[in-house]
């Protein structure tokens, strides 16, 4: 017995050494493709940008040393107030997003009934179409004899058309047409999800709809409002489309400024450095308002048990 | 029960609303299929009814190369990142613990698509490696892989454990297991993100703006370079064309067949 456990051991010792992979090992190698594709076409493109943002470059456009003179070129009012623009114009999206995204959601959620899933079908049908075509339809109906000028003028509300198109209106109207379904989408599935007994129980013990929505609707669905408010805050400050064709040229979005640096000659450098400047204060912005939603969160509760 | 005034009010001010965001969604694109039987071009007002932009749509032939392009570039990677999703998914069921990588795949979340879009673009320059095809479907892949993998694996916690449990019990080696009841469950949640993420990858534009190069167009960038130049009515009927798949992939997608639910 002893002597065949003891002769079975190097032998096996022996197969594993010869064998790449251990059987507990092949799985491994199987579950990794994901990770090496992840680690090698997500995390080590990011690193290297971030490295490169502090590359000299010749004029021939080789690497020639190092310097931090990149993030000295992006520290001016210039560059802030093009950062601070696009938070707004992200901020403001989100909440103009959140505002109709939330009724809507209540209503296709607790309302809809049989016709819930029709609703849904309208709501992901633009959704899922190409949002250049979008920007094309704003166009049709934003021009200066198009057809919302055409509507305003026979309802005798304006006396000249408007210059609707070019202008911070019609960005954010874009936007917010754009990423709308990317608020309602997860508001409506947790509202799904809500035990309606709780909102019952609510109003049964004597709550108004208000206070009803202010303590238990909102604080149980906090969380998919936080996710999808940075579904929409995150890619809409990052957004260069739609300011580049509906924008016009008065103002620059940070989406514009990393294009036109990131494309330019020799320029990619400073590019990446404001790229990196700019995910600092968006991460810094997106931390504030997980803060900020929590305190809401607590204090909304909070009002519920005094 | 409060059935009040107040109720029905919200009621009504709650179905107002909700016209107003479908007013607002497709005025839009009803407009956009109007004007895509006016015989003139934009920005001209309506003049008479014509086919002829379609006919025109039809014949363009640099249109028709770059929609093939994005077929090709959306089949390719959303095979990718399915196919790696599915193999992450194996791992788990032969006894690997990938939760501590998962949030690794959260990353795309976070992070802005322009960023993305850059540093790959900085990626590939530095390391000489010409845009193209290849790079097109090497970064669609990434985007997919963000979707494919936390969806997938969350309905893979939420199948019933006890289904693997028995099989493995019974005697099933961990790959029978997977292909004979992990696989044919988790079926409908392969199809319903791979349709998502064909559409994400066909639709998208920052990424393949800057990974596609010069000689190499997806519909999205054409798209982009003919509304910059003014915009053709060859436009508005490729919208109602694409439209209309896009609402046979969306009706496939709520089909009672595919009673899955990824939002």
């Amino acid at each position: 017995m002893n002597e065949s456990i003891i002769s079975t051991l190097p032998k096996r010792k022996q197969l594993t050494l010869f064998n790449p992979f251990s059987k507990k090992d092949i799985p491994f190698a199987i579950g990794c493709p994901a990770l090496i594709w992840q680690i090698l076409f997500f995390y080590l493109p990011i690193l290297i940008m971030i490295v490169s943002s502090i590359f000299l470059l010749s004029k021939e456009g080789d690497v020639q040393g190092v310097t931090l003179d990149h993030f000295r070129a992006c520290l001016n009012a210039m560059h802030f107030s093009i950062i601070f623009r696009s938070i707004g114009v992200a901020l403001l999206t989100a909440l103009i997003c959140l505002l109709i995204a939330f009724p809507f959601a209540y209503f296709l959620a607790f309302r809809g009934g049989r016709y819930k899933n029709l609703l849904l079908f309208f709501l992901i049908v633009p959704f899922w179409t190409n949002f250049l075509l979008h920007v094309c339809a704003w166009f049709f109906v934003l021009e200066k004899n198009g057809f919302l000028n055409n509507l305003l003028l026979s309802l005798n509300l304006v006396k000249e058309p408007i210059h609707f198109l070019n202008s911070f209106f019609s960005v954010m109207l874009m936007m917010t047409y754009h990423y709308l379904p990317f608020m309602i989408l997860p508001i409506y599935s947790s509202l799904e999800k809500f035990n309606f007994s709780l909102y019952e129980a609510s109003s049964d013990l004597g709550a108004t709809w208000i206070q009803t929505l202010k303590t238990v609707l909102i604080p149980l669905t906090m969380p998919a409002i936080r996710l999808g408010f940075l579904l929409v805050y995150i890619p809409s400050f990052g957004e260069f489309a739609i300011p580049e064709l509906l924008g016009g040229d008065k103002y620059y979005y940070a989406g514009n400024v990393v294009t036109h640096y990131m494309l330019g000659e020799h320029t990619a450098p400073l590019g990446a450095a404001f790229t990196v400047m700019c995910s600092c204060f968006l991460v810094i912005s997106i931390g504030l308002f997980l803060w900020l939603t929590k305190k809401l969160s607590k204090f909304l509760m909070g009002g519920c048990q005094s | 029960m409060m059935q009040g005034k107040t109720s029905s009010l919200s009621k009504t001010s709650n179905l107002f609303l909700v016209v107003l965001t479908f007013l607002f969604l497709y005025t839009p694109i009803v407009v956009l299929f109007l004007f895509s039987f006016n015989a003139k071009a934009f920005p001209a007002p309506w003049d008479h009814f014509t086919v002829h932009w379609y006919q025109e749509l039809f014949n363009s032939s640099a249109l028709w190369k770059s929609f093939r392009n994005s077929l090709t570039v959306a089949t390719l990677s959303t095979f990718l990142s399915l196919s790696m999703g599915i193999l992450l998914i194996f791992f788990r069921v032969s006894g690997g613990r990938i939760s501590r990588f998962l949030p690794m795949f959260y990353g795309s979340l976070i992070i802005p698509e322009t960023v993305l879009a850059v540093s790959l673009l900085t990626f590939f320059s530095i390391f000489g490696i010409p845009l193209g095809l290849p790079t097109v479907v090497v970064s669609h892949a990434v985007l997919g892989l963000g979707f494919v993998v936390p969806i997938v694996y969350t309905h893979y916690l939420e199948l019933d454990p006890k289904l693997q449990e028995a099989s493995l019990v019974l005697g099933a080696t961990p790959s029978q297991t997977f292909f004979k009841i992990t696989l044919p469950l988790l079926r409908p949640t392969l199809i319903a993100t791979g349709v998502l993420i064909f559409i994400i990858s066909f639709d998208d534009f920052i990424i393949t703006y800057f990974c596609s190069g010069t000689s190499f167009q997806t519909l999205s960038v054409y798209l982009f370079s003919t509304i910059r130049s003014g915009i053709s009515p060859v436009v508005n009927a490729l919208s109602v064309f694409l439209l209309a798949l896009t609402s046979l992939l969306v009706l496939f997608f709520f089909s009672p067949k595919m009673r899955t639910r990824i939002f």
